[in-house]
């Protein structure tokens, strides 16, 4: 047995921690311009930012074998953020002060955005977020922000029009995620804009992010008295397929309608078969029967990285840094406040997950949303639309 | 005078060498090292709240981050600026609405809220031993996040609570670990920390000898509670925006982590094992990006560091199961050389 002193395992760790601090400082590359990309590769948004990310390579791989902008290649520099407040902000840190970035993309929730907000907005960075749909967010944290996705109170709407017109339900048993910015206020945009539509919300539930069994929950809706037409679930990828299997197994069979939280590969692996009739609205539909440019897109990733794209997510990750480059390149040299002026004055981009214009003093894009529909465990697309009505943010 | 005069010489050193990095560090490193400098420094706030329970009491408290959220929460709702308390938390009750305290007095408050919630719940729960207080304290912690959850008109319910203006500074919480330093040597060195100690090594014989082990146990966990709810507010004004699952199960498991491998029954111990830990794992995250050494490219590993980090665990568990400081601290022989001077004095004396 090797006996460690006090001293000795003193010694050792800091000497690692030296000799790791010396080798850690490599020297870049020909002078290229740098975009910080805070991603949550690990931790609860995994799954949502692994594709973004992906999508984002691969549109910075395309941009440079095109050239680069300005003469000069872009570069992304990653970091790990770990689903976590306090490694969020040391990556932003790190992003600012130590790489000097001169734009920022990240995130595909609402709660790291505002997690590196603050440090954005002071060091007036332009931050867009491929992800996140909480129209609040430019007025939370300051002009500095951009959304490259539509609002969680368009694709609601949406969501709302689809029940009431297509699938002819009138009344809804609404299921909320708690535990989360996203979907609460998914929910709250849902509500204003069904019952704006004439539709009646007969008993609402609420969970947390992380629950396992819904019983409870499932329990209460088989015990009322009116049977709702169906089940409006504001959740995360990670319990969707949780809560459509219990539903099922239970013997529920009312179609479930849902957002872009859905969207991940999860829905049908854990779903299974429990996942056909339900329905959720998203940014792009990338499976069988897809739009030219979404399959273009989808062959490109495949190339790339040996897999279709996973969810909409990827195609919008691959948009944000297209929308990026483009206001570097409008913006005539990399200059952060430059750049933001050029990227709010974007109008006309063609993206994969549609067309993006910021209206003057909006920092929330006017986009289409689709609505994906699971029929034998298969994804299609089941309507694409802009709402009527939309909720204020 | 008793005692060495190299101590207080030694400490005061120490407190000019504090000051010089808390004032200095902005201006000499990136943003990037003085948010790790305080980050470690944060952390040793809380990690030494949590050995005087844990470690120096025999209560191995598993909620004790009820505490911290509880005073983010507290030292937030307390110093949002009064025209955005509008906005934000419009639901609140009048009477929070038209003030908004300064940084320092919201943290002090936080602090005592802690500890009063501490009282109530330490009363029921101090009677408990072993297992059976890790599994009641951990009630608490859920218990604490269905409550932050709930009481949106307070806490934003579950969506991110924002807003808190960002104040804490290197000198806030270099003097704030100098008081809860301070605070608990004296605590933990003194004939009281020594009941304390009783009752962890054996609780029947120290109720024996006329120690109360319900006294002891419930005054160690509300001062820890106090420093825990001061952390909590460094915390809140440090990253401004946070939600109630920033204070839940993967904070209290690294705090754990970092306690248990410094050592849990030293207050060095658990400098040491935050200050391992912090550079390990920033070390690992940046490592893990992928690298070129020695003309060897090493491509990017994303989640790598928590394994890595996981084995380095292991590895000082199996070989330093009491942790790197075990029950000593780390006093460079100053400690020894003056009890040496006292028991020769009384020699001389005698």
């Amino acid at each position: 047995m090797i006996t460690l002193t006090r001293r000795n395992t003193l010694g050792l760790g800091l000497g690692a921690a030296a000799a790791a601090l010396l080798t850690s400082r490599t020297a870049g590359a020909a002078d290229p311009i740098k975009i910080g990309y805070p991603a949550n590769l690990t931790g609860i948004q995994a799954s949502l930012d692994g594709p973004m990310l992906n999508g984002a390579k691969l549109a910075a791989s395309e941009i440079n074998d095109a050239g680069g902008v300005l003469g000069r290649p872009i570069e992304l520099v990653v970091y790990d953020s770990k689903s976590d407040a306090t490694t969020i902000s040391t990556v932003a840190s790190q992003l600012i002060d130590s790489d000097k970035v001169v734009g920022i993309i990240g995130f595909a929730d609402s709660d790291s955005v505002l997690a590196i907000g603050p440090q954005v907005q002071t060091a007036k960075i332009p931050f867009i977020t491929p992800g996140a749909t909480s129209p609040k967010l430019p007025s939370q944290i300051g002009d500095d922000i951009f959304l490259a996705a539509f609002g969680d109170n368009v694709q609601a709407a949406v969501g709302a029009e689809f029940a009431l017109n297509k699938l002819k339900a009138k009344t809804c048993y609404l299921l909320t995620d708690i535990g989360a910015e996203y979907t609460t206020l998914l929910s709250d945009y849902f509500v204003s804009a069904f019952e704006h539509g004439g539709g009646k919300i007969l008993e609402r539930d609420t969970y947390k992010t992380g629950d396992k069994t819904f019983t409870a929950q499932i329990a209460k809706l088989k015990a009322m008295p009116e049977k709702p037409d169906f089940i409006f679930s504001s959740s995360l990828a990670e319990e969707i397929g949780l809560i459509l299997k219990q539903l099922r197994q239970a013997g529920i069979t009312l179609p479930v309608v849902g957002g872009d939280g859905y969207d991940s590969p999860l829905l049908i692996e854990v779903g299974g078969e429990a996942a056909n009739d339900t329905y959720f609205t998203t940014h792009a539909f990338v499976g069988e029967g897809a739009s030219p440019k979404v399959k273009a897109f989808s062959e490109a990733y495949k190339k790339a990285t040996g897999k279709e794209p996973e969810n909409a997510f990827a195609p919008l990750g691959y948009d944000t840094v297209k929308l990026m480059a483009d206001a570097i390149k409008r913006a005539g040299e990399p200059d952060p406040a430059k750049i933001r002026d050029a990227l709010a004055a974007t109008s006309g981009l063609e993206g994969v997950t549609g067309t993006i214009t910021y209206r003057p003093g909006v920092s929330v894009p006017d986009k289409s949303v689709s609505v994906i529909g699971v029929k034998d465990g298969k994804l299609f697309l089941a309507d694409e639309a802009a709402p009527s009505f939309v909720a204020e943010p | 005078m008793s005692g060495d005069w190299r101590i207080p010489l030694v400490l005061l050193a120490v407190c000019v060498l504090a000051a010089a990095v808390a004032y200095g560090a902005p201006h000499v490193l990136s943003d990037y090292f003085v948010r790790i400098i305080l980050l470690i420094a944060l952390n040793s706030i809380l990690v030494l709240s949590l050995s005087l329970s844990n470690g120096f009491t025999g209560v191995f408290s598993l909620g004790h981050v009820g505490f911290i959220g509880a005073g983010a929460y507290v030292s937030g709702i307390l110093s949002i600026p009064v025209q955005q308390k509008m906005a934000l938390l419009p639901h609140l009750p009048s009477f929070l609405h038209w003030f908004s305290l300064p940084f320092l007095p919201a943290t002090v408050v936080a602090g005592l809220f802690t500890a009063i919630l501490a009282v109530i719940v330490g009363y029921p729960l101090m009677r408990l031993s072993g297992y059976f207080v890790s599994v009641a304290t951990m009630g608490f912690l859920i218990i604490v996040n269905v409550v932050l959850i709930n009481a949106s008109d307070f806490t934003r319910g579950a969506r991110t609570f924002t807003g808190v203006p960002l104040e804490t500074t290197l000198p806030w919480v270099f003097a704030w670990l100098g008081v809860t330093l301070f605070v608990l040597a004296r605590l933990v060195y003194s004939p009281f920390g020594r009941s304390m100690k009783a009752v962890r090594d054996d609780t029947i014989a120290a109720s024996a000898v006329g120690i109360g082990v319900l006294r002891a146990r419930l005054i160690a966990f509300v001062i820890g509670a106090f420093f825990s709810g001061v952390g909590g507010s460094l915390y809140a004004h440090y990253l401004g925006s946070f939600s109630p699952n920033t204070f839940y199960f993967a904070m209290m498991i690294n705090l754990i982590a970092m306690l248990v491998l410094g050592g849990m029954e030293s207050l060095t111990g658990a400098l040491v094992g935050v200050v391992c830990v912090s550079i390990l794992s920033e070390l690992l995250r940046s490592v893990e990006r992928g690298f070129t050494f020695a003309g060897i490219t090493v491509p990017a590993l994303f989640g790598a560091s928590q394994i890595v980090l996981g084995f380095v665990f292991i590895l000082i568990m199996i070989f330093r199961p009491k942790g790197i400081m075990g029950d000593r601290e780390l006093t460079f022989g100053l400690a020894a050389r003056s009890a040496r001077a006292r028991k020769r004095r009384e020699e001389q004396n005698a």
